[in-house]
């Protein structure tokens, strides 16, 4: 089975990074005032993941680092060649690694379900496809 | 002419080949990459879950201790926000203690419960507990995430609970994962407003006023008791007495 045109690949790629901005910002800029996302269906989950201690690294809340993988990763869909199959590759994969820690936590730890991160972690399980599709597709081929 | 242009064909062809082979090779060695990635991809995540859950980062899993004996011990007692015993009981025993005090813990495994047996749960007096963090900055937090319980009529069992769980002073066990445990063990209803409201700037403020009370009743150390009733003129500081008897003594004479 051939892979998809990596145009394709690429557009829906830039598509759900550029959605990934505006999730990634949403809950950062909910949480810079003290408070925390809303969850869509109502309940505490998101203040409840919001105000646990795994919410932020290094002094910032891990949306942070969230908007700057969606940046880079729609960076990398706009750009052409082997660097950038492989650059969307690595950030992807470790975006993906990153949400299944931090579903693991949310199950296990916090005991509570944000549906801002679930959304998150379902768009970096995407891109990770994506990318994953494009490097093993086309990499050492001609752009 | 037509044998230098068969040349250039086979000479085209060779590099063609040439530059394919090498195309594939690269391809090869960059699929090799991709598939070292994942692996350490993999690896690290592992890893990282298997260190978080045996606790390895610090904010593992907290096995409470007690939870049974303290619920045993305050159960039918009425709580009003730090208060324990009932409200209209006349005397009123003020206990200024900090929760990650040693002596403090000692106080509440040895000299507490006779006093709630005695005092407390007949109706003749309340204890109301009033923080007074001496110990270190991790003081404020396990003091208002007391007072947040008490928000919600669980600040005596969060104390009791925090006490006979309580970690070497100043040791850095006071995480958000310790004071979220307590809470649970607690049995504090709605823990999510608990978290929310153990760190809004009322309850800090809560804390940090109590603390300066006990400063200006001239408490220099940690548990300190007062008693007010109506055999007292205002609240009468007591110091730490040596055992329950002089406590009970206080609040009789206190009636």
């Amino acid at each position: 089975m051939s892979a998809p045109a990596e145009g394709t690949l690429r557009a829906i790629a830039t598509f759900v990074a550029t959605f990934g901005i505006g999730v990634a910002t949403y809950i950062t800029i909910a949480d810079s005032g003290g408070g925390s996302p809303v969850c869509v269906a109502g309940g505490s989950g998101c203040e409840t993941v919001a105000d646990s201690s795994y919410s932020h690294l290094f002094g910032a809340n891990i949306a942070v680092f969230g908007i700057v993988g969606y940046v880079l990763l729609l960076t990398v869909a706009l750009l052409r060649g082997d660097g950038a199959r492989m650059a969307g590759f690595a950030i992807s994969l470790g975006g993906f690694g990153y949400s299944v820690f931090l579903t693991y936590l949310e199950l296990f730890k916090i005991e509570a379900i944000c549906q801002w991160c679930v959304a998150s972690a379902v768009l970096m399980t995407i891109l990770f496809g994506l990318n994953a599709v494009r490097m093993v597709g086309y990499v050492g081929r001609p752009a | 002419m037509s044998g230098k242009s068969s040349r250039e064909e086979r000479r085209e062809q060779r590099l063609q080949q040439e530059s394919e082979g090498e195309r594939q090779e690269r391809r090869k060695r960059l699929l090799q990459i991709g598939s070292a990635l994942v692996f350490i991809a993999v690896v690290a995540v592992a890893v990282v879950i298997v260190v978080n859950s045996t606790g390895g980062d610090g904010g593992g899993e907290v096995d409470l201790e007690d939870t049974s004996l303290v619920e045993d011990q305050l159960s039918g007692i009425p709580q009003q926000g730090m208060a324990l015993g009932q409200p209209g009981a006349k005397v009123t025993l003020y206990e200024y203690g900090d929760l990650q005090c040693p002596v403090c813990k000692a106080y509440s495994e040895e000299v507490i419960p006779n006093l709630i047996d005695s005092g407390v749960r007949g109706g003749a007096a309340k204890i109301e507990f009033r923080n007074f963090t001496i110990i270190g900055p991790e003081s404020v937090p396990a003091g208002a995430a007391a007072v947040a319980a008490g928000m919600q009529g669980r600040g005596w069992d969060y104390i009791e609970l925090f006490y006979r769980n309580q970690g070497p002073e100043a040791s850095g066990y006071v995480t958000d994962e310790f004071l979220t445990e307590v809470a649970k063990g607690a049995g504090v209803p709605n823990v999510a407003k608990w978290n929310k409201d153990r760190k809004s700037s009322k309850v800090i403020s809560e804390v940090e006023a109590t603390t300066k009370e006990a400063q200006t009743l001239g408490f220099t150390g940690t548990p300190s008791f007062a008693v007010e009733g109506p055999g007292t003129s205002g609240k009468e500081s007591l110091g730490t007495p040596g055992s329950a008897g002089e406590i009970e003594a206080a609040i009789e004479a206190a009636s």
